[in-house]
Order: C-alpha cells, then sequence, then structure tokens
C-alpha cells in the first residue's frame, strides 16, 4: 500500500494536467475556469469524514471541529475540536491502533486572566495565554507478538501561547494524567497497569496554512509513569504529522500525508507516508461554487 | 492618574470629578443605559434612577494602569447612543452625578479598570480532571503506606426545566478516578438521574387540635441510573474487575433546595453486574443497591460545595463461589467538600478534599473489614458557567 499511494497521486496528477484548462481566482479561496466552472481552492481540514491508506495500513476517522461564541463576549470563544473512530489497521503485520475520541478544548480570550476570589476583594491578574484541555478517550494499540494497550483515559491542561482566533496556530504546553492498561493476548487478562497522575508534560504545537492545504502537527509528551508490576519508570513519545492537499475530485481532497511515531514503551520508531480522501468534508465557507445572480 | 483621568473627563462632559475607588457602585445590567458622548468625543456610560434622583456614570471602555481608555467593555449591556439627555435640566430636578462601575451580568464583576472576571461557578455544569495525594489505612497504620490519585469528570451536566413541576436532570459522562500504590480504579460511562417537586402534596393532614391546620406530605420521586461502571482492584491474589452493566434506582428526595441542586436523597434498586478475579473466575449477579446521598452547594456563588454519600450493596451471584455464599456485601461510605481557590481565564481551580471508608467481602486478598481513606487535592475545571440567578 505505501508504494501504492504515490504512483495514485503521480497518475492523478498526470490526468489533472492533462485537462486542466486556464483559471483565475474568483476570490481568494474560489478559482474560476476560462468557461466559468468554479472550484474550491481552500479546504476545512478540521470537518470531514475521511479514509486513509499508507505504508502503517488503512483507516479513518471522523473529524469536527467548531467554534462557541457568545453574544454578550464578542473576545471570547471556545475552540473546540474533536476525533472520532479514528482507527488504522495494518493487515500484513497484525497492528491495529484506534482511538475512540479524542478532543482538543481551548478558551481563547482576549485577555488572559487570574483571579483571586478567596482572598478579600477578587484580584485580577494578566496572564498572557489561553487555556483549554485535551481529552483522549479509549485509545487502542495493538502490536505484533506484544501486549495490546488501552489508554482508558489521557487527559492534559493545556496552556496555549499562540492564542490564536482560529484553528490555524497551536503552541501549547501542559501537564498529562493518563491510564493505560496492558492486556496479555493469550490468553486476554490484564498484564499491567500504567498511571500518569500528571507527573509527564505535554508539547503540542500545530501549525496550518490559510487555505487549509497544508498543515502540520508536532506533539511530544515525556515524564514519569507508575506501573503496577516494577514502579515509576521514565516514559516517553512523539508523534509529527505533515499533509498536504494535492489534488481535489469534485472538490473533495485528495491529500499526501506523511508522518512519524515514537514512543519509549514499546521501544518503536515508525514513520509512514500516505494518501487520504475525504469522503465526506464541510466545505470551506469562503469558498463561493454559485455565481452571484444564479 | 486614574483619577486624573476620571477628573479631566468629567470636566469635559460636565460631571462631578471623583477617583476611581473600590467601592463605587455599579450599574444594574437589567436597567437601560446611555451611552453619551462627551465634547471630546469621548462616549460615558450613564444610567439613572428616578427615585434615587441619582444618574451613576462610566467610560464606555476598559482603561489601563494609567487610567487611559484602551479596549471595548466586555459583557457590558448594549447602551443606547446619542439619545436625548441633558444634564442641566436633570440636575435642576435634583438628579446627582455620582461616579460608577460598568455594568455586568449575573456572575461577572469588573475591576478598578472596567475589566471584567467571573465569580460564581457552577461546579454542575463542567468538565474537570485533578490529582489527590491519598494516605491509605490512616488508621491501621499511618505510616504504612501512602498513594495519589487522578479523578476526571469528560461532562458533567445538570439542567432544570422550571414550570408547575421544577425538574432536574443530572448527566455524567466518563467519570472516575484512579488511585496507584496499590492500583485501583472507578469508571463510569453514563451516569443519568432526575429529581422532581411536584405541585400536589401526595397526602395532606388537617389537625384539629386546636386551630384546625393543614401539613402537607410530598413524595418527590424521581429515577437514578448508571451504565458502563467499572471497578479495577489489584490485590495480592491478582487482579480483580467487577463490571456494573447497569443500575436502576428509584429516589425519594427527602429535602430539596428550591432550584433543586441540592438534596438529601434515599435511593434502591436493583443491577446486574459481573466479576472476574484470578481466585474465582468469572461470575454475574443481581445486585441491590441502597444509599443516601447529600449534595449540597453551600453558598450563592458556588464556591463551597459538600457530597456525603453512604450506599450498600448486595450481589446475589447465580452460582455459588467456592466455599462462599451466594450473597456478598459491600458497604461504603464517602463525604467531600470542594471548594474553588482560583480561577484562571474564568475556569476554576478548586481545593477537594475528602474521606471515606469501605467495608466488603467480594474482593479476594482484600479482609473483610472497614478501611478508611482520605485525600486531598486540586481540580481544574472547564466551562463551569455562572449559577443560574434564580
Amino acid at each position: 500500500m505505501g508504494t501504492a499511494a504515490p504512483a495514485l497521486v503521480a497518475s492523478a496528477l498526470v490526468v489533472l494536467a492533462a485537462t486542466a484548462g486556464p483559471a483565475r481566482a474568483e476570490n481568494r479561496c474560489t478559482g474560476v475556469t476560462a468557461d466559468g466552472g468554479r472550484f474550491a481552492t481552500c479546504f476545512d481540514v478540521g470537518n470531514r469524514l475521511s479514509l486513509t491508506a499508507g505504508t502503517d495500513g488503512f483507516g479513518g476517522g471522523i473529524a469536527l471541529r467548531h467554534l462557541i461564541r457568545f453574544d454578550d463576549d464578542p473576545d471570547l470563544s471556545w475552540k473546540m475540536e474533536h476525533a472520532l473512530i479514528d482507527a488504522t489497521h495494518a493487515g500484513f503485520a497484525d497492528r491495529f491502533t484506534a482511538v475512540l475520541y479524542r478532543g482538543r478544548y481551548v478558551r481563547h480570550a482576549r485577555d488572559g486572566h487570574l483571579v483571586l476570589p478567596l482572598f478579600g476583594n477578587a484580584r485580577k491578574v494578566f496572564l498572557p495565554f489561553d487555556i483549554g484541555a485535551l481529552v483522549d478517550v479509549a485509545a487502542v494499540r495493538w502490536q505484533p507478538d506484544q501486549a495490546a494497550t488501552i489508554g482508558v483515559i489521557k487527559t492534559a491542561a493545556l496552556i496555549d501561547l499562540a492564542r490564536s482566533r482560529d484553528f490555524r496556530y497551536l503552541l501549547a504546553v501542559g501537564p498529562v494524567a493518563r491510564w493505560d492498561v496492558s492486556l496479555a493476548r493469550h490468553p486476554i487478562a490484564v498484564a499491567e497497569h500504567a498511571v500518569a497522575p500528571f507527573t509527564a508534560g505535554l508539547f503540542a504545537w500545530r501549525l496550518e496554512s490559510a487555505s487549509g492545504l497544508t498543515w502540520a502537527e508536532l506533539r511530544v509528551e515525556a515524564g514519569a509513569a507508575w506501573h503496577s508490576r516494577d514502579g515509576w519508570r521514565p516514559d516517553a513519545s512523539a508523534e509529527a504529522t505533515i499533509e498536504r492537499i494535492v489534488l481535489a475530485i469534485n472538490d473533495r481532497p485528495i491529500s499526501l500525508v506523511t508522518g512519524a511515531r515514537y514512543d519509549s514503551l514499546t521501544g518503536e520508531s515508525v514513520a509512514r507516508i500516505g494518501v487520504r480522501i475525504a469522503i465526506i468534508q464541510h466545505r470551506d465557507q469562503r469558498v463561493t461554487l454559485t455565481a452571484l445572480g444564479h | 492618574m486614574s483619577g486624573l483621568c476620571a477628573a479631566l473627563a468629567a470636566v469635559a462632559i460636565g460631571l462631578p470629578a471623583s477617583g476611581f475607588a473600590d467601592d463605587l457602585p455599579a450599574m444594574d445590567h437589567d436597567q437601560p443605559v446611555l451611552c453619551v458622548r462627551d465634547t471630546q468625543g469621548l462616549i460615558w456610560r450613564i444610567q439613572c434612577n428616578a427615585r434615587a434622583k441619582t444618574c451613576l456614570f462610566a467610560a464606555n471602555d476598559e482603561l489601563d494602569s494609567t487610567g487611559e481608555r484602551v479596549k471595548p467593555l466586555e459583557r457590558a449591556r448594549t447602551c443606547e447612543l446619542d439619545a436625548p439627555f441633558d444634564r442641566h435640566d436633570l440636575e435642576a430636578n435634583g438628579f446627582k452625578f455620582v461616579p460608577a462601575r460598568v455594568d455586568v451580568p449575573w456572575g461577572w464583576m469588573r475591576d478598578e479598570r472596567e475589566r471584567v472576571f467571573q465569580v460564581s461557578f457552577d461546579l454542575k455544569r463542567r468538565m474537570y480532571f485533578g490529582a489527590a495525594y491519598t494516605p491509605v489505612k490512616v488508621i491501621d497504620n499511618p505510616l504504612a503506606s501512602k498513594r495519589t490519585s487522578i479523578d476526571f469528570g469528560l461532562l458533567v451536566l445538570e439542567h432544570l426545566t422550571k414550570g408547575k413541576t421544577p425538574t432536574r436532570h443530572r448527566i455524567r459522562m466518563i467519570e472516575g478516578q484512579v488511585h496507584l500504590q496499590p492500583f485501583s480504579a472507578e469508571l463510569v460511562v453514563a451516569h443519568y438521574d432526575v429529581s422532581r417537586r411536584f405541585f400536589d402534596p401526595l397526602l395532606r393532614f388537617t389537625t384539629f387540635v386546636g386551630p384546625p391546620s393543614r401539613h402537607d406530605l410530598y413524595l418527590n420521586l424521581g429515577l437514578w441510573s448508571e451504565a458502563g461502571g467499572l471497578e479495577l482492584h489489584k490485590t495480592e491474589l491478582g487482579n480483580t474487575q467487577l463490571w456494573r452493566h447497569a443500575t436502576a434506582q428509584a429516589t425519594l428526595d427527602l429535602w430539596q433546595s428550591a432550584n433543586l441542586d441540592s438534596f438529601l436523597r434515599a435511593r434502591a434498586g436493583m443491577g446486574f453486574e459481573g466479576q472476574h478475579d484470578e481466585v474465582n473466575g468469572y461470575r454475574s449477579a443481581l445486585t441491590a443497591t441502597w444509599a443516601l446521598d447529600l449534595d449540597m452547594v453551600l453558598d450563592r456563588d458556588g464556591f463551597h460545595n459538600l457530597r456525603f454519600e453512604i450506599d450498600h450493596e448486595v450481589p446475589r451471584y447465580f452460582v455459588p463461589v467456592g466455599i462462599q455464599s451466594q450473597w456478598s456485601q459491600r458497604m461504603r461510605a464517602h463525604v467531600q467538600y470542594e471548594a474553588i481557590v482560583l480561577a484562571i481565564n474564568d475556569q476554576p481551580l478548586s481545593l477537594k478534599i475528602a474521606a471515606g471508608g469501605e467495608k466488603r467481602d467480594d474482593l479476594p486478598g482484600v479482609p473483610d473489614q472497614w478501611a478508611f481513606v482520605i485525600d486531598a487535592g486540586l481540580r481544574f475545571s472547564l466551562w463551569a458557567p455562572p449559577r443560574p440567578r434564580s
């Protein structure tokens, strides 16, 4: 699958080059062909149902993101990102990873502040960051010849230094609490519990282009976790992903995805590359596919 | 500098000069506010009270530390701009102009720079996670062991429907706690309960000793349910998993606060569970349960919260386990006090202090005697909007 993916993209690009006509831009996110046909040049990569085929297997997931705003405080918003049933299965390698729900919620305010309400009159101290939280529920990792791991829950408080109004920038750090269960597979039984009671730290970085054509994300976690078999141990993990939309069919984007992952628990370092197809994608609000008056 | 700013502005608009003091009166968020432009073009918010013959005034902007206007106001009510306003006429009619704080919605306040911040928190609508330090078995041996724990609740949501029979719905999703050294964990995937206050009494007694008088007896019944409960323990005899598939109980509220967010409640019902341990294997049971709950918000702004719970569970296994009978016993009591100590970007950080005791005979390797635990820790909550006004 890993070798097939670049070949697929190359073929598609050849077909596209052979049929494409001259185009102009209607606005920043809408292109217009010479005969008036319109097409999207911006994409909302945070709202979609996508399938991915790559060197690490075949999978898919649902991504949703939205803003919650308030009429009486236009400078406050909640940036909500959700991933549902994000799974990848490599049948040839007996490897399966999935997360039932992953959420990231960031409260963006024009002026961050700390309030000390208990000590005399309430006091407000300026803080130059947004705050939020990250949640992973039921993350499953099934690897060949190893115990399966279920991340029952992982949660982190986030301090977002980027303070972006939208979803394009994130630069966050925070303490992490998590509870993982390792399962022996033959027979299936609990082998070990691992708990990090906010004894690990998280660094998250995300950058997304204004058009949504390219985005990159890095997530690093490091710290100590208590293991029911042998006590406290240092743990670290990291994951980086870059996605670039290279083609769209009927305004449904197809992208190249590459990334790498490291986990000290399994000692694995895995690099991957693949192709992602958005089966259903929310159209970027800046795209206008119908001409005014039509 | 802020005093100077006020004085200058007051001269410009012809209002009395006064320094920004901490004890300034605040405008009423529910009453109309005028926005009036002064001779320099600056906009002032003015709210007049015909009965008190006063007009409160304040700048229509946030101020910096020097008193300069720097930002638009947050959470101030929309004001009527450039409405007819005659200061001399008002003063001739006996109105007095008083410097004031800009209005804020219920649950919020402003500092001397008119910056807004939340001072009321509804911990019954939030997502939370926290960590605590838990000495265990302090009565048996205070120095024997110590452990840390985390707790979390991905969604805590309560909704009150008002009306003839006010009803409060309570929802919890993925709530639990994990202890280490030794390991134990509790998790509930979904919880729902509902309380009602009935309009008509179930029974009314009329007494005729002395003047006739009527005494109403209300039976405020409700429902309590949980699904997807999981309890894990690790003992010397191995791992134990208790799956509480589903539990349903009828509730009787013995006392309710006006908005039903505080209550004293008795409940009883049945559950279906399965338990697996490395001594007895897997066994299923129908479990009779009853409990007494006290849940109280101790102050108007939600800073102090108290919970007490005592429950008793009697699982009846479908088949006898070893030489034991088909019955087991689980008793538990738990009290928890949670107080908000500060808020970061209006998201509260609270101190939790809890104590509990447990006695059970269904866990291999755990003696059938009372064990007591106390813990203290911090919780960080997201969302937690201001408590409803009434």
